[in-house]
């Protein structure tokens, strides 16, 4: 680090070569009033609010994008910088309609602030008022351009930090927009949804529709938290008012996962599912009716008593692991019954047994590196994986890296390019046959040489392995095969990211072979490997670890308590229930899967409850609990304990 | 005791809402009324400008009438306030600047949500319509007090400031746009 000091406003700074003379102001906690720069994203120097006076240049200069040299001396707040200023600020609200009083931003409005700071309270230029549109069409996002200053910070915030690039400006000088793709409605664009532009966007411009006029930032209790829904585990700044969801922000948007993405930041204030707000036991007409807890749980522990084995226990891995660890307890202890698992048990098996088969020792998920590895790479592999539907972050990663650092993208997949646009390369094997290709990829790297010298014994093991076997299997050229295994092979930085598709084979074989790729190709970071399993819930790992994913000992056991909280239905999650004799689901809303239980008994949406969570490379957050539950409702423990109390059997 | 201060006020392509913020003075006002005398306003009602020293202008400049009352009471008082953001930005009344005059008359006289079939009244009493302009774009304005509508709190601000001899500027921590 090279330390340079400066002088500003006849003071003696010190800062570092290659920061900008606003980076240093704000390290030395001097205020310079800024609006196009936001941390985390280049600057531009757009809006000339922070200019200051340099000695010996001839103007002020912006100081977002002047770098600091040793010796400067500089000054901030001059009379004539105060006055330039107000004239910048003058000048942006006749540009376009800057009338607060029906604005959605009033309040959180940085130039509304900014205008408050300079005592704006008349302005010398004629208004131009262009009518210009607004777009709404979009599921979740509104863009007024009416209310646009043009700072560019969406733009920036679209392609640097959420790496799509959706937004840029058309057209130029006082006639320049903000639009999407080529001119396109925003719901008709490349746009994934994240709205980091919304929250980057300083005046409304952009704004979401599902917080609108809800609340202002200081009626808001904010409270830190970590995202319920995928595995990724970004963190959450969630602002309530009333016992009601207001919006939801990334506490840091310029972090890798501070982008966050469209579950996480919309489908979480979109609720329309209707509550579960009383238990209901199935009544003599076969309907299900409401009742007192008591009485469901009377239900219950008629028929638990003595039912032991023939029942099982099902959890949603939404839910934090102290309510995991305790429904693990009920299940084993109270009901008596060893069989238990969670929704996505299935994939814990499969992924467990290649990192087994891999290295015979129990290292576990631990083997994985973290998700943010994918911002370094040079070559990334995505194999039966659609990280935009499961953990769109990830996604966002992927995309970053290759536009940011050049990476390769090779997509395997047998029935869709997953990131299409970002693609080098799409192979589509066969169905199922996707393990195959993955040992012909090693192969090729083998004979090509491109692999470390300590894998003797594995490429013994490929010795008698045939390509032409692999090309009949999988249905895709020699020559393709072997441009992916030189791109993977000669990167530097090469991550293989699988999930759900390959997990669906059921091939615990296709996990090790790519673990071993990554092993015999060297792209391991300390003691983990570049490689990266899709976990589709906030807490699988977490539930993984306690030991829930056992797997049930029946298919279809005799009874069965489904505590799934507010996990969606899923058409594989009612094919599993069919058949059942007896159905206890406990749940956040009523669903086709509430309609086939015998008893429903309520249960906390993520908003109400509170835990820890494992994100799927297992590092722990805390959920938060931000909402008081709905009309005094029971978290889960209560209604666990108030079971295990009725069986005679205490749980805690 | 001294000579009441005397002022003027004038209601123009507004909602009234400065003046009733003005009346949230509550008892304020008592302590107020020892100070000022009332001329020309909305609220006692009489139209017509005598000299006096301080005039307030509530709403933007929107037809000509608007302009003469500007132009009458600018000629009438020593200091000019424009309260609210009507009058000191445009506003909400300049918003009609966004559409063209007949499109803005067509739609409050007759479309089905509005007034079906009525006509859009013409008579040489009525003042045509201009493009809506904030005060200081037609005359000099000595002081501002924005705010839709400004705080009870600003206009007493502005009011004191004035009583005291010195050109009010609305200080940032009760300045509202909203």
């Amino acid at each position: 680090m090279n330390e340079i000091t400066l002088t500003i406003n006849d003071r003696q700074v010190k800062g570092k070569a290659g920061d900008t003379v606003l980076e240093i102001c704000q390290a030395n906690g001097i205020d310079v009033p800024t609006l196009c720069h936001l941390g985390g994203l280049s600057d531009v120097g757009a809006c000339r609010m922070c200019v200051v006076e340099i000695e010996k240049e001839r103007r002020p200069v912006p100081a977002c994008t002047y770098p600091a040299r040793d010796g400067l001396v500089v000054q901030t707040n001059t009379e004539r910088l105060e006055r330039y200023r107000r004239q910048i600020l003058e000048l942006i609200f006749t540009e376009h309609n800057h009338f607060c009083m029906f604005c959605e931003a009033s309040g959180d409005c940085e130039l509304q602030k900014l205008a408050y700071r300079y005592q704006m309270d008349n302005v010398r230029y004629p208004y131009t008022f262009p009518s210009l549109a607004v777009d709404s069409l979009s599921d979740y996002l509104v863009i007024d351009h009416n209310r646009c200053i043009l700072c560019g910070r969406c733009i920036r915030a679209c392609s640097e930090l959420a790496a799509s690039h959706t937004l840029d400006f058309s057209q130029r000088g006082w006639k320049a927009l903000v639009t999407a793709d080529l001119e396109q409605p925003l719901g008709e664009s490349s746009c994934l949804l994240c709205g980091a532009c919304v929250q980057s966007c300083p005046t409304g411009a952009i704004f979401g529709k599902l917080n609108l006029y809800k609340g202002k930032k200081d009626e808001c209790q904010q409270i830190h938290t970590v995202c319920p829904v995928c595995g990724v585990g970004c963190e959450l700044n969630v602002l309530v008012k009333d016992n009601n969801l207001v919006r939801i922000e990334a506490p840091g948007l310029a972090e890798p996962r501070g982008p966050l993405c469209r579950m996480g930041r919309f489908e979480l204030l979109r609720e329309t599912r209707p509550r579960v707000t009383s238990p209901l036991v199935r009544g003599e007409q076969g309907k299900l009716e409401e009742c007192s807890l008591n009485r469901a749980v009377e239900v219950i522990a008629g028929r638990l008593a003595g039912a032991k084995d023939g029942f099982a226990g099902m959890v949603s891995t939404r839910i934090p692991s102290e309510t995991l660890s305790l429904f693990h307890k009920f299940i084993g202890e109270v009901i008596g019954s060893d069989s238990i698992d969670t929704l996505d048990g299935a994939s814990y098996r499969i992924i467990t047994e290649g990192i087994r088969q891999f290295q015979g020792n129990g290292r576990g998920l631990d083997i994985e590196c973290p998700i943010e590895d994918i911002l370094e790479a040079d070559c990334i592999i995505v194999v039966g994986a659609d990280p935009g539907k499961t953990n769109p972050i990830v996604c966002t990663l992927v995309r970053r890296a290759v536009s940011q650092k050049k990476a390769k993208l090779i997509v395997i997949d047998p029935s869709r390019d997953v990131f299409p646009l970002w693609t080098d390369l799409w192979l589509k094997p066969r169905a199922g046959s996707e393990g195959d290709l993955l040992n012909g990829l090693a192969k090729i790297l083998i004979d090509k040489g491109l692999v470390e010298p300590g894998s003797a014994e594995l490429i013994k093991s490929f010795k008698q392995y045939g390509i032409g076997e692999v090309v009949r299997s999988t249905g895709i050229e020699r020559e393709r095969l072997e441009l992916m295994a030189e791109m993977y092979g000669r990167a530097e930085h090469g991550v293989i990211i699988y999930g759900e598709g390959l997990l669906q084979t059921n091939d615990a074989s296709a996990i090790t072979t790519i673990l071993n790729l990554a092993n015999m190709t060297g792209n391991q970071v300390g003691d983990k490997l570049r490689v990266i399993s899709l976990k589709p819930r906030a807490n699988s790992r977490g539930a993984w670890e306690l030991g829930l994913a056992k797997g049930m000992k029946q298919d279809k056991p005799k009874g069965l308590y489904l505590l799934l909280a507010d996990e969606p239905q899923s058409e594989e999650l009612l094919t599993q229930l069919r058949g059942i004799d007896f159905l206890v689901v406990q749940a956040s809303y009523h669903s086709l899967v509430t309609a086939m239980a015998d008893v429903v008994l309520p249960s906390p949406i993520w908003a109400e409850r509170e835990g820890k969570y494992v994100t799927m490379d297992g590092r722990v957050l805390e959920l938060k609990q931000v909402l008081q539950p709905k009309d005094g409702l029971p978290q889960d423990q209560e209604v666990l304990r108030a079971i295990s109390q009725k069986l005679g059997r205490k749980s805690t | 005791m001294l000579a009441k201060v005397k002022v003027a006020s004038a209601w123009l392509d507004a909602c009234g809402g400065c003046h009733m913020s003005f009346l949230d003075l509550d008892e304020a006002l008592i302590d107020l009324a020892n100070a000022i005398e009332l001329t020309a306003t909305p609220i006692t009602d009489i139209k017509e400008f005598s000299p006096v020293d301080v005039g307030i202008i509530e709403g933007a400049v929107s037809n000509e009438h608007d302009e003469q009352v500007v132009k009458d009471l600018r000629a009438n008082c020593k200091i000019l306030m424009a309260w609210g953001d009507c009058a000191c930005f445009g506003g909400i009344a300049s918003m009609r600047n966004l559409f063209d005059t007949e499109e803005v008359l067509h739609r409050y006289y007759s479309t089905e949500s509005t007034a079906k079939d009525s006509k859009i009244p013409s008579s040489e009493d009525i003042p045509p319509l201009t493009k809506v302009r904030p005060i200081n774009e037609v005359v000099k304005v000595d002081c501002y007090v924005p705010g839709c509508p400004p705080s009870p709190k600003a206009i007493h601000y502005a009011l004191a400031e004035l009583l005291e001899g010195r050109i009010p500027v609305v200080p940032s921590e009760i300045m509202r746009f909203d």
